[in-house]
């Protein structure tokens, strides 16, 4: 993550005086040549990034009046607060009119913008223009899909203010909730390398010897509040969905078979699979003709 | 002798799939779709592609069929980079 002032005008190649227009057009110009679809070069982007990062500063008039106003002395009003797991919202904005509109990361972005404007809706001291007062404010509230499925009381802390928030077991990405009258959780699930979401069921992958796709086994899996144990039943191919009911987040969880084979064999464990190869009359291919 | 008829066309392609796959709206999958995305066919690399229109769509401001034009070129320059380079490799 970059540190330190970020000229964006220079950035985007534009004087300071720059109309909309002016800076609209020098943005589409940059984000056509270093767009990571359309550019190779590893540099490009980074370089996207930080077009995008200026564009959605300076698109907006009163980011760009923050900007102009406190840019160079942005570590000031530095007051970042909140748990872990804990910041301000990021999403899309739309623009309406012509179909425009950027979609970014606070992860994205760097340490100068965060610490200039905070997350997306984040609500902070410090500036002008920022006061949420007497509005509601909608914050991000990251949990892992374990912890989702858990539930429970969480402490959080947002401007100084601790408060206790109730998680209901099974919660989903993106449903909000109310911490407080003014405050609105939005949750979202962190990708988790061993499952996938999918609406209220949860997938994983079931990983199994061919003996035991063919001949039957029970085996142990990982679910999201520990483990179970599951029949993969004899005759089982690769993709097959053994369900565990209700081990999902509000629904259930599926097991998919993936027939994993060793990468080396042992002499015995080669004469054996060629013994089966010889024997065997099973084509896997057959059903596709 | 018997023949097996195949029919013409791309095959019918499973928009709410793709569009899982995607990560792409449905609707937006749906209009690419429909502008010819895929018509030079099916291929597992098809939410990708539908992907990267919306990426170019979004921070190009482009229009649909734009996006679709623009994937279509990026896909051609590719496979001539390829050539190009088997070429030059000889």
């Amino acid at each position: 993550m970059a540190v330190g002032y970020h000229d964006y005008y220079e950035t985007l190649g534009v004087p300071r005086t720059a109309s909309e227009d002016e800076i609209r057009r020098a943005y589409r110009k940059l984000a056509r040549e270093n767009h990571p679809d359309v550019n190779k070069d590893p540099a490009a982007e980074q370089r996207f990034k930080e077009v995008s990062e200026a564009y959605e500063v300076l698109r907006d008039p009163e980011k760009r009046a923050q900007y102009d106003r406190f840019g160079r002395n942005w570590k000031a009003g530095q007051d970042v607060s909140g748990s872990s797991g804990f910041r301000g919202r990021s999403g899309r904005q739309g623009s309406g009119g012509n179909g425009e509109y950027v979609e970014f990361d606070d992860a994205d972005f760097s340490e100068f913008f965060e610490g200039l404007f905070g997350g997306r809706g984040r609500r902070r001291g410090g500036f002008g223009g920022f006061d949420g007062r007497g509005m509601e404010t909608e914050a991000v509230l990251e949990l892992s899909l374990e912890e989702a499925a858990r539930g429970g009381r969480r402490t959080l802390s947002l401007d100084g203010d601790d408060f206790e928030v109730e998680i209901p077991p099974g919660v989903r990405d993106g449903q909000v909730l109310r911490a407080r009258d003014d405050l609105l959780l939005r949750i979202r699930l962190r990708r988790h390398p061993r499952f996938r979401v999918r609406d209220a069921d949860v997938y994983t992958d079931l990983r199994v010897a061919p003996w035991e796709a063919a001949l039957g086994a029970t085996v142990e899996v990982r679910t999201l509040r520990g483990t179970a144990k599951l029949k993969v039943p004899p005759g089982s191919s690769s993709g097959r969905r053994l369900r565990l009911r209700g081990e999902g987040l509000g629904g259930d969880l599926y097991a998919e078979v993936k027939i994993m084979v060793p990468k080396k064999l042992s002499k015995k464990e080669r004469q054996l699979f060629e013994q089966l190869a010889k024997t065997s009359t099973f084509d896997p291919r057959e059903e596709r003709r | 002798m018997t023949a097996t008829l195949v029919p013409r066309g791309a095959p019918p392609v499973e928009i709410a799939v793709l569009a899982r796959r995607s990560g792409v709206d449905p609707g937006l999958t749906r209009r690419f779709v429909a502008l010819g995305l895929l018509d030079r066919g099916y291929t597992p690399d098809a939410a990708a592609r539908v992907a990267r229109a919306a990426r170019l769509r979004r921070d190009l401001a482009l229009n649909c069929a734009g996006a679709v034009l623009a994937c279509e070129l990026l896909a051609r320059i590719d496979d001539l980079e390829r050539r190009l380079s088997r070429y030059e490799q000889r």
